[in-house]
């Protein structure tokens, strides 16, 4: 075997690198142990290192021309941060004292947060002037520390209320539910509207630091932080300004209502304002409403009573979970489905004596209007004409068109709670009360009494139908997400869901008919008789088994290029032309800069998707 | 059997050290996981551990019946066993802590990349063993950077960021041996320096994290910088003697995360404090010096450069845990070898050290 010359140099070379490495780690070893060890001794003795989340903020709602709507304010929270074991019992009552809050109340906190080491957050966003008495009693308090948290700021309070939704700390089912996806104990959540359903994307990520504590729980160096990473926006589909002058036409006809007419339980509305080529809803209400802010931190018992036991469910969003018989509005989809079966021709006349000739069923106030066309029948929303239409389709065939126009399921609207309303149908009549189907019912379906349900934001698809030519958009109210530094994460546009099938004669006669409706002799004439844009439209009013008539009035405008499309029920307001079409003039107004105050003049309306 | 004359032959110091590395990771195993575990199963790491090496011991003494130049013969063969096993973890593994590492067999996950390491330096010994002294040029080395460039890059695919940088080590380790062009080595070393920029770019996200948290631990408190900071402190707070035994407020109350696999060093630095670090830092110098003194008294080459690959290995793995515990390491997840808890290591690592007995045994040649 050869004998091969080995280059014992270099293992030599590799000895010497073996003792530095020992040397270089002993010498590490001595600078932690001996050198800094006293230091890291104390940081080691009784846990004294905290975790201490920082709450990133939430997402910041703009409207689509970008004016701010929810944002964040910085506000004082009081947590116990249980260092040195449980929080006596005592500290508990004085905080308890201080706050104004029920002892038994934050031992409740404190056990359910049992066996974390999470701070317990007991009371957020208090004022200043509690701030101070804590800090001044602080020596008797300790494992009470307050910190700075970013707190969820409605910018104007009760404005679009049910299209943000409110905030809240989880509770168990939804911790249980999305534990997974990173959730904590304490966390704060959207609970409902846009807050809910774009949670995950808005919440941010929650920072921290981990941080050297003293006895009483107060941090006294900080070891390292970890910023908190803001949530994305939402660049919202709505106009604030159609949205505030919609709330506040509202609120003014409601109390007009109340106080000047015999509708004094007119206390519940909603209006929905979509643009119909695309179904950006540009605005959306419902009455009565709440104040989110009341619910940053926990709602007050005595507030959470007020909403609760108000009989006209302010927490509810009519526009898209309150379902109305739709009156006369639905004549549109009965005279659509007549003209397209072709059960009865634009020229033929019908006699309206006031009542029909099968069954005694006749207009509202009992008037005659004679010998009638469509054109006429539709603007002046005759009730005759159309019993007689339904008589001829028959229900099956007036089932198959409200199904095409959407009615009768839900819009797909990204908003939680959403209707799907009820299509009068044999089916259902069978299933619920075991009968069959009388004509009488047909005529009270072919008028949208009877069984017929539906939402006002079904009912505005269905105008943006007639408005677009048949095609059915899904609402939606958020167009873009943004990261916090502008940029877009994701956009949202049209969706296409369905269509109704309607010829381009058809169509112009019945938009013909609802562009009458706002002119002489038609039933909104006289709201819009000399408004200076053309709007076509439908008035309803609904009968109620539980008090007055409920008016609707759905719309779109301008006629010859519809860009709004709106519906709006007044609950209990009486016939739609008196109750609901002044709602609709105002937004419209608002919409199209009409008669507005000089100021906002000077922001001209201008549709940013306008196609 | 052995013949008695072999068995004299035997490196008693090795062995020694051996012993009682293996018992005090036996300890202190049991120290960082008694507390977690339910009454019923609280030495189940323990026992696990020390029924793997006892089984190992075994395969050692098996094993030294054999003469190690055997190893040069199969290298071929265990090259390709090598690739077929990390090929089978991308396709059938199963994936812990955001990396897919392990194989199930049976009752037992095998980590391929570990058993890669052993195989790398035979592969390596063997391949080298021809070219000593002639690797001058580029084109000389480069069939060996090909080479060990395929099984490094699956393992870094893994990912396992550890593993591939202990072939680095390895490779390097013994390349210096096997006489490199001192000036050839640096070209290598600043090539490699230039091209770090896009190395970088191919990490995943949490191993950018871990080099950002080791370059400055406060970027991400929570998350990787957490175990740093809690390391330390955990060693710093063992002052000169330690909390004893059981006694390490940082381990046992749960401050400290895979207290019994990766950061087992900083239980030891915490409960037996700096005498007691020192020392089991001694110990691993003694087992790499022997090493080295083994690797100079090998009878041929080919033993000169497996037990140079081994001291390479262990070295550098002393070296990256302790510095990671100690926070001047980066966290790359390389545990301590004979130390931490994980049998597909203590396996790679025993049957390293079983080498190492074989060529010191067969020093010299055996008359007939």
């Amino acid at each position: 075997m050869p004998v091969v010359k080995r280059d014992t140099q270099r293992l030599d070379v590799l000895a010497i690198l073996v003792v530095f490495i020992f040397v270089a780690l002993v010498s590490r070893l001595g600078y932690l142990q001996v050198v800094q060890g006293k230091y890291y001794e104390r940081l080691a003795d009784g846990n004294r290192i905290k975790l201490i989340p920082v709450m990133a903020p939430r997402g910041i709602f703009y409207d689509r021309n970008g004016v701010p709507l929810v944002s964040n304010r910085p506000g004082f929270t009081v947590t116990l941060v249980p260092i040195s074991g449980p929080i006596a019992p005592e500290v508990i009552t004085k905080l308890a004292g201080i706050l104004g809050m029920d002892p038994a109340d934050i031992q409740n906190k404190v056990k359910q947060h049992a066996g974390s080491f999470e701070p317990i957050r007991v009371k957020t966003d208090i004022g200043p002037d509690l701030v101070t008495k804590i800090e001044e009693r602080k020596a008797e308090l300790p494992g009470v520390v307050i910190e700075i948290q970013p707190i969820r700021n409605y910018m104007n309070n009760e404005l679009a209320a049910h299209i943000f939704g409110y905030v809240g700390e989880i509770n168990d089912a939804e911790l249980e539910k999305r534990k997974k996806d990173g959730y904590k104990l304490g966390d704060i959540i959207g609970k409902f509207g846009l807050e809910k359903v774009y949670d995950r994307e808005i919440r941010g990520q929650d920072g921290g630091g981990q941080v050297e504590v003293d006895v009483t729980g107060r941090p006294v160096q900080v070891l390292g932080k970890k910023e908190p990473l803001p949530g994305n926006n939402l660049v919202l589909t709505i106009d604030y300004r159609i949205q505030r002058a919609a709330e506040q036409a509202i609120d003014e006809q409601l109390t007009y209502l109340q106080t000047k007419t015999e509708y004094i339980n007119a206390k519940s509305a909603a209006a929905v304002v979509m643009n119909p080529k695309t179904g950006e809803i540009l605005a959306m209400a419902s009455r009565p409403v709440f104040n989110p802010n009341l619910f940053n931190g926990g709602i007050s018992a005595k507030d959470w009573r007020m909403l609760n036991e108000n009989p006209f469910h302010p927490m509810d969003n009519k526009a898209i979970s309150g379902e109305y018989p739709p009156g006369s509005t639905f004549k549109i989809i009965t005279g659509a489905a007549a003209l397209e079966l072709g059960k009865v021709t634009p020229e033929e006349k019908i006699l309206d004596t006031g009542k029909h000739w099968i069954i005694p069923k006749g207009n509202a106030m009992g008037e005659a209007l004679g010998w009638i066309n469509f054109r006429e029948a539709l603007s002046k929303s005759d009730n005759v004409y159309f019993y007689e239409m339904g008589n001829r389709l028959g229900i099956d065939n007036l089932e198959k068109y409200a199904r095409a126009f959407g009615l009768g399921a839900f819009t797909g609207i990204n908003l939680p709670g959403e209707s799907d309303g009820l299509v009068a149908n044999r089916r259902y009549k069978e299933r619920v009360y075991g009968e069959d189907w009388y004509l009488s019912e047909t005529f009270d379906a072919a008028i949208g009494q009877g069984f017929q349900l539906a939402t006002p934001l079904q009912m505005v698809v269905v105008m943006s139908q007639i408005a677009n030519g048949g095609h059915r958009y899904k609402p939606y109210l958020v167009s873009k997400i943004t990261s916090p530094t502008g940029e877009t994460l994701k956009t949202f546009g049209p969706e296409e869901t369905g269509q109704v099938k309607i010829s381009p004669a058809n169509l112009t006669l019945i938009r013909e008919a609802l562009r009458e409706v706002t002119l002489e002799g038609g039933t909104a004439a006289y709201v819009f008789g000399d408004f200076p844009l053309a709007i076509a439209g439908k008035t309803g009013t609904a009968e109620n088994p539980h008090g007055d008539d409920h008016g609707w009035f759905v719309a779109y405008g301008p006629y010859d290029d519809p860009r709004i499309a709106v519906a709006i029920i007044v609950e209990q307001g009486g016939f739609g032309a008196s109750s609901a079409v002044p709602i609709a003039k105002k937004i419209f107004e608002a919409a199209f800069n009409i008669n507005q105050p000089p100021a906002e003049n000077a922001k001209l309306y201008k549709p940013k998707t306008a196609i | 059997m052995l013949s008695r004359r072999l068995l004299k032959k035997l490196d008693f110091m090795l062995i020694t050290v051996t012993l009682l590395l293996i018992a005090t990771s036996l300890v202190i195993i049991g120290s960082a996981t008694h507390i977690n575990n339910p009454s019923e199963d609280r030495y189940w790491y323990v026992e696990r551990q020390g029924l793997f090496a006892l089984a190992n011991f075994l395969l050692i003494f098996v094993m030294l019946h054999f003469d190690y130049k055997a190893l040069s013969k199969y290298a071929n063969i265990l090259y390709g066993i090598n690739l077929f096993m990390l090929l089978a973890v991308m396709f059938v593994g199963t994936s812990a802590l955001g990396a897919q590492r392990w194989i199930q067999i049976g009752p037992i996950s095998l980590q391929p990349s570990e058993f890669s390491k052993i195989i790398m330096i035979i592969c390596l010994a063997h391949m080298l063993d021809k070219r000593t002294g002639r690797l001058n040029t580029i084109k000389d080395v480069l069939p060996i950077f090909i080479y060990v460039g395929v099984p490094f890059l699956l393992v870094l695919k893994q990912p396992d960021l550890g593993t591939s940088l202990v072939f680095m080590a390895i490779l390097f380790g013994m390349l210096f041996v096997a006489g490199i062009n001192m000036r050839l080595l640096m070209g290598i070393f600043a090539a490699g320096i230039a091209f770090m920029p896009i190395f970088w770019h191919f990490l995943k996200d949490y191993q950018k994290m871990r080099l950002l948290v080791f370059i400055n631990p406060n970027v991400d408190p929570l998350g990787s910088g957490y175990h740093i900071i809690q390391s330390k402190i955990a060693i710093g707070s063992g002052l000169l003697f330690g909390k004893g035994l059981f006694g390490g407020t940082q381990s046992q109350l749960n401050f400290l995360p895979e207290n019994h696999t990766d950061f087992i060093f900083a239980v030891i630095g915490e409960e037996l404090g700096f005498v007691g670090a020192s020392l089991v830092l001694m110990l691993y110098l003694i087992l790499l010096y022997r090493g080295i003194k083994i690797a100079g008294a090998a009878r041929d080459n080919f033993g000169t450069l497996l037990a140079a690959g081994i001291v390479s290995m262990l070295a550098f793995h002393v070296l990256v845990n302790v510095g990671m515990t100690a926070g001047i390491m980066p966290v790359t997840g390389i545990p301590l070898p004979l130390m931490s808890y994980g049998v597909s290591a203590l396996t790679t690592n025993l049957v390293s050290l079983g080498i190492l007995l074989n060529i010191y045994m067969r020093r010299q040649k055996i008359l007939f």
